[in-house]
């Protein structure tokens, strides 16, 4: 059906975007390797002590997490521009150039963090070392190294999306991109006063993941139905800004369910509860609107009578689809069962904010993004039915199984902190510990680490796969 | 009904919805911002002088006795400085020595907090402990820690430093954790200097008056109460 | 009204695993709900599956009840979550109705 996304060939600013996806391919190894370092040390508290410690791995792990979805993002833009605008990128050449400034940049705060890891109180180590503000770590010299970046990038879209077609999807790209810029400027500058440090970090942080990088992935998701099965454009452009509506509506006055307890009013209870409750609204309609396209799609292609599907990219799909799932179930169910701040004052700050962390990252944004890199892999190789190889299936099935076993591991972990340690504790140095040395506790952190295993294994046949698929011969061509 | 076009699928009147209600999200998020950041906008050692009550008191909140109690009216915890009024309220009368000291200036108290801020930043506290509650979960929850009764005279972590006050005991052990285990997952030496340890005390001391709604619910209920009793 | 008296009570320790499963419970049946519905719809099941669906609303809504009561949440909070289930409700129907009229004017 559609098949305008296999010019792969010959643009630059498609080439741009197989090398954004290639190193965000390699951050995301990063992220799962020192992620197996810090649970590691959940098991065995002397692995790597004072060489590389838990707090430097968790840095490097949630860092590298946040740079490669950026990194694929920015790719993801780069990739359907030319389908969506019908024009070469604009500034292209800038891009380019932007993107190895970027590479470097991040190359260096890496080794910085590995090498140097903590500096002295001052200034100095908060603009050459890091930031140690969970998330935006990153020092303040890379922070102006990002904005420029950032800027360049949003420059390309726009002046792409002025020039060019200005479809409904590149028109709501436009506008996210721009706030997704903006808000990083929010988490810029130091205080001593740590209520108004962490209100303004959560604009970044929560401004980033609970509206703007959703409301991006809506506009992932109706490129990829248009592409992939060839979904009408009209009826996913009007979903689009259906969901782009209901994902801003409430995502960000949700903002509230991070106001219960760093200092602000207690006006933010009410504002949490509302609009926290809403949250998980889009995202089941954002699966539904899935399901129901590829439903109506294929039930179109069933009645002239061919037994054909209408799925141009099997193993991209496959991602497509687990990010609709993974959405609704990880920043749906596990974030809505621990918001409501009657409850939230017992669960927050445990292992439940973690394993919510590790489904709704996962769910809601690396699949799409591995999806996307799946689409790339076509176009480049101009194959126009992609079928999945048995290292899609068993990368699908060992990241998404890893993924999902560290996150009932972690409920299971956070559970046991929630009732030993704060209903019955009261969340005191001692009362952590007695939770932490729990037997279901300490059991839920060796699945942890098994499941990361199986993960990161997953990740292996990824790569692999990523690597060779598009020249196996199963396709058709 | 094929000819007529429905204002439901009208992508026109879908975009310009999506427009009006980010809009009105976000104007009212910067409105609340507004209200919220004089709320928590940090206040001075006049306040603490004249009894104001601050959301975030002022740096010279280390000259004071702070504990956490329940408030009848508020239904939760909340932070007293200087003890207790009867009702739940701050008095800002009873001192009590940080350091040898109780009569920290607002420029003295400024400065040991700007230190301990930084310090909490570049020596990465947040990627193993929350604060308040916001961080990694591998150690203990520092938003009350000042009021922990490990802490407190007779409790184990003052007893293990071998120190008289809660700051000297915290301060000795933020210089040389990993010399004082406490649980077979340890803090790493981070290379803390005397004069930074105190600044990363008066930090605590600080955050614990922070009044945030009453989280963490039942501190320090299996010892009694932090209170002093 | 705001600020009074939301966090009075504790919640019993023995509540806690009720909660949490009711809350994930609340999305599951929703979800079954949202997914019979368009499943009817689309014509992957027969029409006898829609008070189904409607059953698993009902009991979304039941486990909305029992979580929010065991938490004693405020008549804020109530008001919120009565606002959610019943934005639940009318979901797929929202949904329904604009999908058709947009493939009424695009494919007929």
């Amino acid at each position: 059906m559609a098949s305008n996304h296999l010019t792969g060939i010959g643009s630059e600013s498609k080439q741009l975007a197989t090398w954004y996806f290639t190193f965000a391919a390699i951050l995301f190894g990063a992220q799962l390797l020192f992620g197996l370092v810090a649970a590691i040390q959940y098991v065995m508290p002397g692995f790597l002590f004072e060489i590389l410690d838990f707090s430097v791995a968790r840095m490097i792990h949630i860092n590298a997490l946040v740079v490669w979805m950026v990194f694929a993002m920015f790719g993801a833009v780069y990739w359907l521009l030319p389908d969506e605008t019908g024009i070469e990128t604009i500034g292209i050449k800038v891009g380019k150039l932007l993107y190895w400034v970027f590479v470097a940049a991040i190359v260096v705060v890496v080794l910085v963090y590995i090498f140097v890891q903590v500096g002295p109180a001052d200034e100095t180590s908060i603009w050459f070392i890091h930031e140690g503000r969970e998330y935006i770590e990153a020092p303040r010299w890379a922070d102006f190294g990002i904005v420029v970046v950032a800027l360049g990038f949003v420059a390309n879209l726009f002046m792409t999306g002025m020039k060019g077609k200005r479809s409904g999807i590149v028109t709501v790209l436009m506008a996210d991109m721009i706030a997704f810029a903006g808000l990083y400027l929010t988490g810029m500058f130091f205080t001593d006063n740590i209520t108004v440090d962490q209100y303004w970090w959560w604009w970044v942080i929560h401004l980033w993941v609970e509206a703007t990088w959703e409301v991006y992935v809506g506009a992932l998701a109706a490129y990829g139905l248009i592409t992939m099965i060839g979904a009408h454009r009209k009826v996913v452009e009007m979903w689009l800004w259906i969901e782009v509506a209901m994902l801003f509506g409430s995502g960000i006055l949700g903002m509230g369910h991070h106001y219960f307890w760093i200092g602000t009013p207690e006006y933010w209870w009410e504002i949490g509860a509302l609009f926290s409750a809403l949250e998980p609204l889009p995202l089941v309609a954002m699966f539904i609107h899935v399901l129901y396209d590829w439903g109506k799609t294929q039930g179109a292609q069933d009645a002239t009578g061919q037994k054909l599907s209408v799925i141009n990219n099997k193993p991209a799909f496959t991602w497509f689809v687990l990010n609709a799932f993974g959405n609704f179930l990880g920043a749906g169910i596990w974030g809505f069962f621990h918001t409501l701040p009657q409850v939230n004052l017992y669960t927050h700050g445990t292992q439940f904010t973690s394993a919510h962390g590790h489904l709704a990252f996962f769910g809601a944004y690396a699949t799409i993004l591995i999806g996307m890199m799946y689409i790339a892999v076509q176009g480049v190789n101009g194959i126009k039915v992609m079928k999945s190889t048995r290292s899609s299936v068993w990368a699908t099935w060992m990241i998404a199984g890893g993924v999902m076993g560290m996150t009932v591991a972690l409920t299971i972990a956070g559970y046991v902190q929630v009732l030993v340690s704060r209903a019955q504790m009261g969340a005191t140095w001692a009362g952590y510990f007695d939770g932490q040395s729990g037997l279901w506790f300490a059991q839920a952190m060796d699945w942890r680490l098994i499941m990361g295993v199986v993960t990161f294994t997953g990740f292996l046949f990824l790569a692999k796969d990523l690597l060779s698929i598009g020249k196996s011969p199963i396709h058709e061509r | 009904m094929a000819n007529k076009v429905s204002v439901w699928t009208d992508n026109r009147f879908w975009q310009r919805s999506a427009a009006w209600v980010t809009g009105f999200a976000a104007v009212l998020l910067i409105w609340l911002t507004f209200d919220t950041s004089a709320q928590i906008s940090m206040g001075t050692d006049a306040d603490l002088q004249n009894g104001v009550t601050k959301r975030v008191p002022g740096p010279t909140v280390i000259n004071y006795k702070i504990t956490y109690e329940m408030s009848a009216k508020r239904g939760h915890e909340v932070p007293i400085i200087g003890g207790n009024d009867g009702s739940g309220m701050s008095l800002f009368q009873e001192k009590e020595k940080f350091f040898g000291r109780d009569d920290y200036s607002e420029e003295e108290a400024g400065a040991l907090l700007h230190l301990g801020k930084l310090g909490s930043q570049t020596k990465n506290c947040m990627n193993c402990h929350t604060l308040l509650g916001n961080g990694a979960y591998y150690a203990p929850d520092l938003t009350k820690s000042w009021l922990d009764p490990a802490w407190q005279d007779g409790g184990t972590m003052q007893a293990m430093t071998g120190k008289s006050t809660k700051e000297e005991a915290m301060a000795e052990f933020l210089q040389h954790p990993s010399t004082y285990p406490t649980h077979a997952r340890m803090m790493p030496d981070l290379g803390i200097t005397a004069e930074e340890a105190k600044g990363l005390v008066a930090f605590l001391k600080h955050m614990s008056s922070i009044d945030t709604n009453g989280f963490p619910r039942n501190f320090g209920k299996i010892q009694g109460a932090v209170n002093g009793k | 009204m705001i600020g009074e008296v939301v966090m009075r009570q504790d919640i019993a320790v023995n509540d806690f695993l009720t909660i949490f499963v009711s809350s994930a419970l609340v999305l599951v049946f929703g979800g079954f709900y949202v997914g019979i519905y368009t499943a009817v719809k689309v014509n992957l099941l027969k029409k006898w599956a829609m008070p189904i669906a409607y059953l698993f609303w009902m009991l979304t809504a039941y486990c909305l009840y029992l979580m929010g009561s065991l938490m004693h949440v405020g008549e804020f909070t109530a008001k919120a979550l009565v606002v959610a289930a019943i934005g639940l409700l009318l979901l797929p129907h929202a949904v329904y109705f604009m999908q058709h009229q947009v493939h009424e004017e695009n494919e007929h």
